[in-house]
């Protein structure tokens, strides 16, 4: 079983009994204190003797702990999800980060990089194929606040690659749709939903506060003015976009870097809809979840990122070629 | 010189292949390359927007290719 920082807090403020079990080595222990709990020492081969109070163990990040009541096939003892790190995160603000354990574990990440995931304000525009799962997993991330951008109704042809929608949801608009699913996800993320296509004249009011876009668009119009804005806004790009089997993503408009019109000239014509041309489900799943990373990394400050490159992935070979576009990367 | 023409998109399915070994004459350019790109088309890339990269660089305007050169032609898509 888990526990996590704020249950235990809540057990610790209403005076339940239990043990709490600190199994780090000395070293650990002493860099990083425990503060605002009783923890007697242990180890793993020598746990406190068993009474009837639970037993709460502790670790560094939770993962050593939930090994050994499970190995172990401890009953009644509960391994304190995120270990120290997601309780003394508790202990600064009472914001509880532990059910992001698994990646504030990563150095490149921790509760640092979470708590930054957690203020930043993301916007996405198009809540279709490359918008659905990019969405999903930036809430399911710990990205505190998602403005979704969309016009259109959800149709049954939607639902092979737009996996917040449902067979009950055809009709309704995606981006109150979408807000209803991805507070289910995480409860904790603001979801401000706009049943509206964007253009030119409503783009720097839509766009000015965000962090980060996301063009999940499905149209050349729409990308254009999303870059024009991104560009006089000062505010990163994660462009993505799809042709059948293939992908695209580059980070647009990023510290210096190119934006689509560099990429593609100011007026590009060609490339037919997924209406037109067709896509594979699966396929914008990759592409906006490649999206999603790299906004992930761009809100959390991990090099190298797309900037100044053009990537391109193919779902037949999965071959992939980054081209770099030019400027800083 | 032989180079190595990697087709990206609608250019992979207009000229019917992602990758291409050609042998082409000496001084030829990347400009030289689209034409003969385009015309391998039919028709199809006449109204595509084309980029071109070598050994993985964006270029800007054309340039001469060299023995061994990896040249890609990239077309935006839309689809979202």
């Amino acid at each position: 079983m888990i526990i996590t920082p704020q249950e235990l807090h809540n057990w610790v403020s209403k005076g339940r009994s239990f043990v709490a079990a600190d199994i780090r080595p000395d070293e650990q222990r002493h860099h990083f204190p425990i503060n605002g709990l009783e923890a007697i020492t242990a180890t793993a081969e020598n746990l406190p003797p068993r009474k009837k109070e639970p037993l709460i163990l502790i670790c560094q990040f939770g993962v050593l702990t939930e090994e050994l009541i499970f190995e172990q096939n401890l009953k009644n003892a509960y391994s304190l999800l995120g270990g120290v790190q997601s309780w003394e995160a508790f202990q600064t603000d009472k914001m509880d980060l532990s059910r992001w354990s698994r990646q504030t574990i990563l150095t490149e990440i921790g509760i640092a990089g979470q708590r930054k995931l957690q203020d930043s304000k993301i916007t996405i525009v198009g809540m279709g194929g490359l918008g659905c799962p990019a969405a999903q997993t930036l809430a399911a991330s710990g990205v505190g606040n998602l403005q979704l951008i969309d016009g259109d109704l959800i149709e049954l042809s939607n639902l092979h690659r737009q996996p917040l929608y449902n067979i009950n949801d055809i009709g309704q608009a995606k981006v109150s749709v979408a807000r209803k699913s991805l507070q289910n996800l995480n409860e904790k993320l603001t979801v401000i939903a706009k049943e509206i296509h964007l253009d030119e004249s409503n783009a720097q009011e839509l766009l000015k506060d965000t962090d980060l876009i996301i063009d999940a668009t499905d149209n050349m119009k729409t990308r254009q003015v999303i870059d024009r804005t991104s560009k006089a806004e000062n505010i990163p790009m994660v462009y993505g976009g799809l042709y059948r089997f293939e992908g695209q993503v580059a980070v647009l408009n990023h510290n210096g870097s190119p934006g689509y019109e560099d990429i593609f000239t100011a007026a590009p014509t060609g490339g037919d809809t997924c209406a037109e041309a067709g896509v594979l489900g699966m396929l914008p799943a990759i592409i906006g979840n490649i999206q999603a990373l790299e906004a992930v990394k761009i809100i959390i400050g991990i090099k190298p990122d797309l900037s100044g490159k053009l990537l391109l992935y193919d779902g037949i070979t999965h071959e992939t070629n980054v081209i770099n576009i030019g400027g800083k990367a | 010189m032989k180079v190595l023409v990697k087709c990206f998109s609608q250019v992979k399915y207009a000229v019917g292949t992602s990758e291409l070994a050609l042998d082409l004459n000496p001084g030829a350019t990347t400009a030289d390359l689209e034409t003969m790109i385009r015309e391998k088309g039919a028709g199809e890339l006449d109204d595509v927007t084309l980029r071109t990269a070598v050994n993985k660089h964006y270029i800007s305007e054309p340039v001469p290719l060299e023995d061994g050169d990896e040249v890609a032609f990239i077309p935006p898509v839309q689809g979202g």
